[in-house]
């Protein structure tokens, strides 16, 4: 199946395709060549999603042509999408043969034979699941393995990943590109979109940079001049000069208390305890970053500051007032005037898709602001400041691209929590997670010139460059407990080892 | 060019009206009619004629309040498929209020105090699965449909026994509480049972719709049923406005027995308005929201009601009943492609889709 039939050779030449009256990709021409890693980099909305698709044969081409040379058998194109396409209820094998079953006679479904195929598979290409996990308890990295050992199971010999780091650990991520790297010196062709330039740089062969909707750069990747390099991808990606980068700023010198957080504990229905006696601090004008692989515990942290989980004991106190724990909704409002959060899954907790970007802006706000002239100028400022593309607030926030839904979550927490007068803290879960390098820049600066206004800020991310750049103490989470707090100068082994639950110094 | 999108999006409108008719000439055609004239006669019994018209707006009347309560449920998220006994027992405890009222109270007193009796006891009865549903969890469908059934006990059983009534039906409402017909102002329409109820219901679906569009309560309803984590997150009390919804929406359900018991009988009569409260569901469906197109959905599905009983002598009404859910369904697959065809003009930008595990399974699957 695998063996060391080559891959294809895609070759993309003028290639257009429209959404409606936009073009998502205006004229973009590159080959894909089978034997090497792929990068495609560029902002949000620059096309590259959409690049890939086309390539691989979901979405009308308007424009150009796709090209698919070698080997007739071995020119099937898989793609592995952003959002995992995985049925949740089945478990790992069933999903891994789903649209592809063998089966018996009289259409029986063959799971005996898909298993010995799949184990097969798994050990020629060294990706690795549990076949009989239920997709909804494996772990992102695992889920992730399985999308590309699905496409692998149809016999692509090309693979297209689009994001696929997004919401992986870095240690995760490297494993991927260590297998990408496996897969391609068999002679599969891999293209991955990433927002990383550093993976770029650390594990690519091949780099293209798309902006708005063409293809302004291509070549090949020179490790021995990697600074140079990021340089110029950067320019090419934003095209001007690379945003200057943000540093926290300094600490007042007696701060006072913003958010205090003792013995928090949360027991999951499952009886296992989420939070374990969470212990944290952050002071007004300060910046602590929560780091930790994905899964110990980020989002319920989240979630209980926020007093959306109902069960959850332990105390939190804001501006160095404590807080009940939230019965009522007079509770969660008076909640609302001291803390901002953003949560971490922005569509599952912070956006409705379907309504317009000027709804989402005011979520929640419709009782504090007090007419529609002031919602109107909310909306305004709101767009304008965290430069909000399309700037246009009556478009259905699901057509925008993840960077700028980013950005509306973002500005509706820190704009409303700057107005309020019993501000305290914002609480912010993965603030630049799939979000391109422009976009994180004003992400980042936001953040910064919260702090400098007084806020406590809490940065849970699973970047862990963003975590070094923006805090001014690093805390690591790690199976709901904060296991180690370090400068954050550390060393990303020193990081890495408290993350992974093991002693830190 | 906007033109052209607007005729290629009404475009499967006309055709599914055309296979409506095509398939009206079959049936009349079937049961040995000549096709022509049984159209002839349908047409007259409708729009054809000026009674016609009368009779198409009262048929459909009821219909704008049911599927307007059908439809501000269903921005919330919510299925209230609750309306019919929401309705039935309004329209009995509104018709009681109504005839003990003294006869010499005016109308402008007498009126709103027997809506305003019916639209409590609609909320009322939607209160039981609203309250469970946000409570306990349980799902809106099978709890309305359980009151259905036991409003269904009661009703016989209330009239018979409480209300003494051999014939199933309350005494006569005082007149303050008749709303008049329209053939007072329009001497037209004489003879048809159309009142001043249609437009009192075409005025509740602009201004309901309108609250629901620009209000704070009506877009943090139309906010939780598109999102109600990112709500709760935002500190909006989602399990108030659902509940909410769902009383509002039986309360306009309650309303289509100023249709019916005040409009039209003057009393209230075992099963009357029966069946509005399933239609209502067709007409918000059809609707697709706006309050135009409830109104558009409600006075077409009037007319087909009314074209069944115009040429009942000659094809049987059972025929007709399976005209009028065959049409339903061809107006629906029609405005879901016209749908498509606007979405597809419409939609900008690179498509972050949302699709359920499933869906998108099965499109792998068809791939």
């Amino acid at each position: 199946m695998l063996g060391s039939v080559r891959g294809p050779v895609i070759k993309i030449e003028g290639l257009g395709v429209r959404y409606g009256n936009f073009w998502a990709v205006r004229d973009a021409s590159v080959t894909l060549e089978p034997g090497v890693i792929h990068a495609i980099i560029g902002e949000n909305g620059a096309g590259k999603s959409t690049l890939l698709k086309a390539a691989a044969g979901f979405v009308p081409i308007v424009t150009g042509n796709v090209r698919v040379e070698g080997d007739a058998n071995a020119s099937t194109i898989g793609m592995v999408h952003q959002h995992f396409m995985l049925v949740s209820a089945f478990t790992a094998l069933e999903n891994l043969v789903l649209g592809a079953e063998p089966t018996q006679s009289f259409g029986r479904l063959d799971l005996a034979r898909a298993r010995t195929r799949a184990n097969e598979l798994m050990k020629q290409s060294g990706l690795s699941v549990n076949l009989d996990a239920t997709t909804r308890d494996m772990a992102v990295g695992e889920r992730q393995r399985l999308e590309i050992l699905r496409v692998l199971f149809r016999g692509a010999r090309a693979v297209l990943l689009d994001e696929p780091t997004a919401v992986l650990s870095p240690i995760e991520a490297e494993e991927l590109y260590a297998t990408l790297a496996r897969l391609a010196k068999e002679g599969a062709t891999i293209a991955v979109v990433t927002h990383h330039l550093d993976e770029v740089i650390r594990f690519a062969h091949h780099v293209t940079v798309m902006r708005r909707g063409r293809t302004v750069a291509s070549r090949s990747i020179d490790r021995t001049q990697s600074a140079a390099l990021e340089d110029e991808l950067t320019r090419a990606i934003m095209g001007g000069e690379p945003p200057a980068p943000t540093k926290a700023p300094s600490l007042p010198d007696k701060p006072s208390e913003a958010l205090t957080i003792d013995n928090l504990v949360l027991v999951d229905g499952s009886g296992k305890r989420v939070l374990d006696g969470v212990r944290l601090s952050v002071k007004a004008g300060e910046i602590v970053g929560v780091a930790g692989i994905e899964g110990n515990g980020q989002r319920e942290l989240g979630r209980a500051v926020a007093g959306l989980e109902p069960n959850v004991t332990g105390t939190i106190a804001l501006g160095g007032k404590p807080f009940e724990p939230v019965r009522s909704m007079d509770d969660m409002r008076a909640r609302r005037r001291a803390l901002a959060v953003v949560h971490e899954d922005r569509h599952a907790d912070g956006l409705m898709l379907q309504a317009s970007v000027g709804d989402n802006l005011v979520l929640g706000e419709l009782g504090e602001l007090s007419s529609t002239m002031d919602e109107k100028n909310a909306v305004v400022r709101r767009i304008d400041h965290f430069g909000i593309f399309p700037a246009d607030a009556e478009r259905a926030a699901g057509s925008l691209s993840g960077g700028n839904q980013q950005k509306i979550v973002m500005a509706r927490a820190l704009d409303r929590i700057e107005a309020s007068a019993a501000r305290a803290a914002v609480v912010l879960g993965q603030p630049t997670r799939g979000v391109d390098v422009g976009a994180a820049a004003v992400i980042h600066r936001a953040i910064v010139s919260a702090a400098e206004r007084g806020l406590g800020v809490l940065v849970i991310s699973a970047d862990l460059g963003e975590l070094k750049r923006l805090s001014h103490r690093i805390v690591v989470l790690s199976g709901g407990r904060i296991v180690a707090e370090l400068p954050p100068d550390s060393p990303d082994d020193v990081i890495g080892r408290a993350m992974l639950g093991m002693e830190a110094a | 060019m906007k033109s052209a999108h607007d005729i290629r999006a009404a475009l499967p409108i006309v055709l599914a009206i055309a296979g409506g008719v095509l398939l009206f000439d079959l049936m009349a055609f079937g049961f040995g009619q000549a096709p022509a004239s049984a159209l002839r006669m349908a047409f007259d019994g409708t729009w054809g004629t000026a009674y016609g018209i009368g009779q198409v707006l009262f048929k459909a009347t009821p219909l704008l309040f049911t599927g307007l309560a059908f439809e501000v449920a269903l921005r919330a998220g919510l299925f209230n498929i609750g309306a019919e006994g929401q309705l039935a027992l309004a329209s009995l405890v509104g018709a009681v209020v109504a005839s003990k009222l003294p006869p010499s109270l005016p109308a402008v007193v007498a009126l709103p105090i027997v809506l305003c009796v019916a639209a409590a006891t609609g909320a009322a009865v939607a209160f039981v699965p609203a309250i469970l549903r946000v409570r306990r969890g349980v799902h809106e469908i099978i709890t309305a449909i359980m009151v259905n059934r036991i409003v269904d006990a009661i009703l016989p059983w209330a009239l018979a026994t409480v209300l003494g009534s051999t014939s199933l039906r309350t005494a006569d409402i005082a007149p303050g509480a008749a709303l008049p017909r329209l053939e007072r102002v329009f001497p037209a329409l004489t003879g048809s049972a159309a009142s001043f109820a249609f437009p009192l219901a075409v005025v509740s679906v602009f201004v309901v719709i309108e609250l629901l569009r620009r209000s704070r309560v009506g877009r943090e309803i139309r906010w939780v049923g598109l999102r109600a984590e990112a709500c709760r997150a935002e500190g909006i009390a989602v399990e108030q406005r659902l509940l909410l919804a769902m009383l509002l929406s039986g309360a306009v359900a309650a309303l289509a027995v100023s249709s019916t018991a005040l409009g039209y009988k003057g009393y209230y009569e075992l099963g009357l308005g029966a069946g509005a409260g399933w239609s209502g569901i067709a007409v918000a469906m059809l609707g697709r929201g706006s309050a135009m197109g409830i109104v558009l959905a409600a006075v077409f599905l009037g007319t087909l009601e009314q074209a069944g009983l115009a040429v009942n002598a000659r094809v049987p009404k059972e025929a007709m009943d399976v005209l009028e859910a065959a049409l339903i369904v061809l107006v629906a697959v029609a405005t879901r492609a016209a749908a498509k065809e606007e979405a597809a003009n419409k939609r900008d930008d690179e498509p972050f889709e949302e699709k359920p595990a499933r869906a998108a399974a099965t499109e792998e699957v068809a791939r």
